[in-house]
């Protein structure tokens, strides 16, 4: 935390984690959704040369999701 | 074609959620803030109403009770869909009266899993990948 800049590890630190975890679901939901939604509408082109890649930016989002749900969601 | 109000406000999951609903078969109406999903529920009665909890104007959870204590709009489902995912958040969105609950990032079958489940009693819905 200290070697960020002051203003964003002073918003960190006084952010609820509830609030930080929302602010963090939010654009990752719209990286996933629309990496899926790009996985979705290539498989039915047949551009399937790009879909691996598209995987891999899925499953790094899901495990990402997966490790804020497991690691800072309290009751 | 089953009828589906998204209200949300985000710009980007709007768009994003809409366009893979309508590829499964889905006709999606939307609403930006609670005030105008409840305007849009009582005007086009749709068959199911995904929302958003975290809403400019009027926020989901009111939206939700206002909707379930009229005659005329009690009878349609409602799912709530929150960035936020503590059990709480769970027992505030069921005690609105949303009939189910899911949390983002979507998982967009089991979210399907549960609108066709909410739909299932009184139409056909679309399954699996059904392109338009």
């Amino acid at each position: 935390m200290s070697d960020l800049p002051k203003p964003i590890a002073e918003r960190v630190q006084h952010m609820l984690p509830r609030d930080l975890l929302h602010d963090l679901r939010t654009p990752l939901s719209q990286i996933l959704g629309y990496t899926e939604l790009m996985i979705e509408q290539m498989t039915d082109s047949g551009q399937e040369e790009f879909i691996p890649h598209l995987e891999k930016i899925r499953k790094a989002g899901r495990d990402l999701a997966n490790m804020l749900t497991d690691n800072f969601q309290s009751k | 074609m089953p009828r589906i109000l998204l209200v949300e406000d985000n710009e980007m999951n709007r768009d994003m959620l809409s366009r893979r609903l309508e590829r499964r078969g889905y006709e999606v109406l939307i609403a930006v803030d609670g005030q105008l999903g409840l305007e849009m529920a009582r005007e086009e009665s749709p068959d199911l109403i995904l929302m958003d909890m975290s809403l400019p104007v009027m926020d989901g959870w009111e939206a939700t009770r206002t909707l379930k204590t009229a005659p005329e709009t009690r009878h349609i489902p409602v799912i709530a869909l929150t960035a936020h995912a503590m059990s709480t958040d769970r027992e505030k969105a069921l005690e609105a009266g949303c009939d189910d609950y899911d949390t983002k990032p979507i998982e967009l079958p089991r979210l399907l899993g549960k609108i066709e489940a909410l739909l299932g009693g009184t139409e056909k819905t679309p399954v699996g990948d059904a392109t338009p």
